[in-house]
């Protein structure tokens, strides 16, 4: 967290305070920082005591890289061209994809390993250590998500964070204090960016 | 002459006087099941099987418990807190308490009702519902007597006050511990709930002349843009119909509907039409606040409800008198009642007095024409109204700084900056689709940093779209007849009628308004019967096809398959529930007086029937969904249930919960998860179409109605998820079950999964979980198998 000195002062709004770091040395312009604005998007989501830990993409890459059974979780929000194509790409690696939602209208034409579920039904599967997950194989160590509307998955999650032993890794474009790490709240081109470090995480562990 | 309840004295016996109290149990009160007047705990066995199969989940808002000087205790990660309870316990007790509070609001408007009623028309008032010998359903089947006056139904509010008190009394610090049995009380409340609305509807229906079962009720006028500004324009909100029904008769007795607008919002609205058509709806909670700021009410009439906390404050701002005419909503207001009513106008009229709590009906009836045609002119004449004009609007479009604090701080997250951004370059059209999406909560307005008032600017820059907007909505028709359910019910417990789906409600929509009408177009098409009440009834009228029709007009409104009906107000949707009731009744002969568990299980077995509360906000449309649930119905709600912090989701994986028995011999038979979910939601309306289609499965389906219910389960998954749905061939018994279009290329699909096939004869040989067998009796109640009974 030491890149804070880089950044410009926080102001009270979202916007503001996801702003790229200015007057950024050189040799630190690898990484972005998606610590920065970790409070809940929704300005009243504040479950308890217990919230997310910001990190950063290559945090959470290595988390994915390194799950035995990881599942990626994306929603409604997927299907903007940018974002779908991260979905794929993390898809590509042999991440096992549950898309939610009417996400599977982009992502089931894509040779990836997914499949439709119900959000909600989906949390409360991944609850139950008996499950034999989406190809039977067995429930899953790790779930990562993005592109889900933003008060469903947090609520959604809730479920998992007080039921489950399952780690969730929000890497999606805003801070969900239920999950066990997330990104801060990001501008679009920020947000695509981590996507792709952890997509690198990937490709390099894999 | 019957006298029910009194004294009197025989001619020639004048030393001897006859009292009569209640009259005792005739045949036809005497009950027929097990549990009349059932307490917390008689269905508690029923309420286990339905638990067992369908566990409870949680999604906690918080996760911490704040209900007594104990804490704060953090419970998170399931913990327990000072006095015991853990997270678990603690949700179940937040859908007791959810569960109570809704279903003490409805009752609470049915006492209202009844009392104002019975001292009006007197407790030996007929009921009269319609064409039907089973009037009260839930009344019947709850408490186990055949109500015949509105006086009869003074026991059952008795009896539902007293269950509610000992309900709550369970969510105290230091009483019951288990979420299991929370969550049983909750679903007592739900079902007291649907008990307290039909009693409601029944008593307004029989007494205020209310439609009664008729399929042809008029069109009524609906949306922000029916009514003429230029005249005096009275608005009710809320949802109790005995004041507006005073204003609306003092109109109509001198002749006011031509000089005055009156209109209602939310379900008041509904009743208003149903008790005189010259009324008018503007439309679900949702327009509230946008309606009041946009300064055309001249008066506004509050009951109960509802009605925004912060009525009063906007009002005031207007100068928009408000009459409170409610115990329950009174703002801290003075009580005119025993005023004058040319004194409380003069008040009213100089800014004097903001509102006035009035419960004298006959003077509200009088004072709001009056008091509307007084100030009317005054208010018009000054051009009040929250909204900017163009100029002002230019200005504080511009002075947005894109900081999205009103995105984050909205409850459907709209991208108001890029409109705002959009409106700075002239144009519009962001804002306009904003306007659908919005629920006129006002939020926004708190969180802007440089005090933008954002839902006045949304509205300003939509009025072209409130202008037009303008719809239909057949008026509330009340219960479904005898006649309708004879004819149709066989269609639905064989499934050759796909489904019954109710869309009730409130208008927290994920993404709009449109979403309903477009979800419902589809299913209508489908031919599933389609029964709407309270604001999602509302809102399926406002949108028209090509040629300019609501679906109301193209639609209508008889209970078979491909209509469309709308019973009437929140409390109607006692009717749709009781709907499955008369299914079980008048088409499979079931015993209903005190016999709650047989046809719960009757129904969760045999009526695909599921109810669909899209933009569900309210405790009360929590207790209606839980109560349904108890009656065997699933319930879908919009991702914003998740915040109802509790649903009831089946697990297909584990089949050991889809055991049932057959009837006839009590025999185990492990069926396909029909239906799958009791209460779930999904995140959008692509997705909530095959889930609706494929809740309304059932074991008892033949093998015509199970093609048609799987044609349309396939057939919706292709057309909004681009697939096949994943465990179509679960509910596949025999070849006969399979969509007759796509026979053979289905049989190729499940020869793929293993399944042997016959192809000679296109018949399936071995993969089906079961055989398809006309006879059978699915049941979850051992005690209804004829070797039990024996």
């Amino acid at each position: 967290m030491t890149k804070k000195e880089h950044v410009k002062p926080v102001e009270k709004t979202g916007a503001k305070t996801i702003e790229k770091p200015v007057a950024k040395p050189q040799e630190k312009q690898e990484s972005i920082d998606t610590t920065r604005q970790a409070v809940p998007f929704n300005t009243g989501n504040i479950p308890g005591p217990k919230t997310a830990r910001a990190v950063m993409p290559a945090v959470s890459g290595k988390m994915l890289a390194k799950a035995k059974r990881p599942l990626l979780i994306v929603g409604s929000e997927v299907h903007d061209k940018d974002v779908l194509a991260r979905a794929v790409a993390i898809g590509k690696t042999g991440v096992q994809i549950a898309a939610v939602g009417n996400a599977y209208k982009s992502l089931g034409d894509k040779g990836l390993d997914v499949h439709y579920m119900n959000m909600h039904a989906l949390a409360t599967y991944l609850c139950d250590p008996n499950w034999k997950g989406l190809d039977g194989k067995g429930n899953y160590d790790l779930a990562v998500f993005f592109g889900i509307t933003y008060y469903y998955m947090s609520q959604a999650i809730s479920a998992l964070k007080n039921f489950s032993n399952i780690k969730v890794i929000s890497i999606d474009k805003y801070y969900h204090p239920n999950a066990d790490m997330s990104f801060g709240n990001l501008k679009k081109d920020v947000f695509i960016a981590a996507l792709d470090e952890v997509i690198a995480q990937l490709t390099k562990t894999g | 002459m019957i006298v029910k309840k009194g004294s009197f004295v025989i001619e020639g016996l004048e030393n001897v006087q006859i009292n009569i109290g209640k009259v005792g149990a005739d045949e036809e009160q005497i009950a027929e099941g097990p549990t009349p007047r059932p307490e917390i705990i008689s269905l508690r066995n029923w309420d286990y099987r339905i638990l067992d199969r369908y566990a409870p989940v949680y999604t906690p808002t918080s996760d911490l418990c704040d209900y007594c000087t104990y804490g704060k205790c953090d419970l998170t990660g399931n913990k327990e807190g000072a006095c015991g309870i853990d997270l678990e316990g603690q949700s179940a007790r937040q859908a007791l308490m959810t569960s109570v509070m809704g279903s003490a609001c409805h009752t609470a408007h049915g006492r209202h009702l009844l009392n104002y009623l019975i001292k009006k028309y007197g407790e030996d008032h007929q009921i009269d519902v319609g064409p039907s010998n089973l009037k009260a359903p839930l009344t019947e089947t709850i408490m186990g007597i055949q109500p015949q006056t509105i006086g009869d139904f003074l026991p059952v509010l008795d009896y539902v006050e007293e269950q509610l008190t000992q309900l709550i009394a369970a969510a105290n610090t230091g009483q019951e511990g288990a979420a299991r049995d929370f969550e049983s009380k909750a679903l007592h409340a739900g079902m007291l709930d649907l008990l307290g609305m039909e009693v409601a509807d029944i008593i307004q229906i029989s007494c205020l002349g209310l439609p009664k079962s008729d399929e042809k009720t008029p069109m009524a006028e609906i949306g922000m843009g029916i009514l003429d500004p230029k005249k005096p324009v009275v608005i009710c909100v809320g949802h109790n119909i005995a004041a507006p029904a005073y204003i609306l008769d003092y109109m109509d007795g001198n002749g006011l509907f031509d000089k005055i607008e009156i209109a209602g919002l939310c379900c008041t609205a509904h009743d208003m039409t149903r008790y005189n058509k010259a009324s008018k709806i503007i439309g679900s909670m949702s327009k509230e606040l946008k309606y009041i700021r946009s300064g055309i009410p001249d008066v506004l009439v509050t009951d109960e409800q509802c009605v925004r906390a912060d009525i009063l404050k906007e009002a005031q701002k207007l100068h928009i008198p408000v009459i409170a005419t409610n115990e329950k909503i009174t703002y801290g207001l003075p009580d005119r009642s025993n005023d004058s009513v040319d004194a409380i106008i003069d008040d009213l009229v100089s800014g004097k007095q903001a509102g006035v709590l009035l419960l004298d009906f006959e003077k509200i009836g009088e004072l709001v024409p009056k008091l509307a045609m007084k100030i009317g002119p005054i208010r018009k004449a000054k051009g009040i109204t929250a909204l900017p004009d163009e100029e002002e609007f230019k200005k504080l479009v511009a002075k947005c700084t894109k900081c999205l604090q009103c995105t984050r701080d909205c409850p459907q997250g709209l991208p108001i900056a890029d409109a705002m951004v959009a409106a700075v370059n002239g144009d519009l059209a962001p804002f306009e689709i904003l306007h659908d999406k919005c629920v006129g909560c006002g939020r926004c307005d708190y969180s802007c940093p440089v005090d933008i008032p954002v839902l006045n600017v949304i509205e300003k820059a939509a009025q072209r779209v409130i202008r037009e907007e303008k719809g239909k909505v057949r008026i509330g028709r009340g219960q479904i007849g005898d006649p309708e359910i004879r004819e149709e019910g066989r269609n639905l417990v064989l499934g050759t009628t796909p489904g019954v789906l109710a869309f009730v409600g409130c208008g927290n929509y994920p993404d709009g308004t449109k979403d309903v009408y477009d979800i419902v177009e589809e299913m209508i098409q489908r031919s599933y019967i389609i029964i709407s009440s309270g604001c999602a009834a509302m809102d399926i009228g406002m949108y028209k096809d090509k040629e300019g029709k609501t679906l109301y007009e193209r639609y209508p409104g008889r209970f078979i398959k491909g209509n469309l009906l709308n019973t009437g107000s929140c409390v109607s949707n006692a009717h749709i529930a009781a709907t499955t009731i008369k299914v079980a009744s008048i088409f499979a002969g079931r015993k209903t007086k005190g016999n709650w568990e047989e046809i719960a299980d009757y129904v969760l077995n045999r009526v695909g029937a599921v109810g669909i509360a899209w933009g569900a906000y309210s405790q009360k449309a929590f207790a209606i969904g839980t109560g349904c649930n108890r009656l065997g119905i699933p319930v879908v709600v919009g991702p914003h249930g998740t915040k109802y912090r509790r649903a009831f989701i089946g697990k297909p994986y584990r089949k050991e919960d889809w055991n049932v028995m057959d009837g006839r011999d009590g025999s185990v038979v492990n069926v396909e998860p029909a239906p799958e979910h009791l209460m779930i939601t999904a995140e959008t309306k692509d997705e909530v179409m095959p889930l609706l289609a494929k809740l309304c499965f059932r074991p008892s389906d033949n093998s015509l109605g199970r093609a048609i219910k799987l044609t349309h389960y396939i057939e919706l998954c292709e057309k909004y998820l681009k697939k096949m749905p994943d465990d179509w061939h679960v509910y596949v018994r025999s070849e006969a079950d399979l969509p007759v279009a796509k026979r053979e290329q289905l049989l190729k699909l499940l020869e793929e999964k293993g399944w042997k096939i016959d192809w000679e004869k296109k018949k399936i040989t071995e993969g089906p979980l079961r055989k398809v067998d006309v006879s059978f009796q699915p049941t979850n109640v051992p005690r209804l198998c004829k070797e039990a009974k024996k």
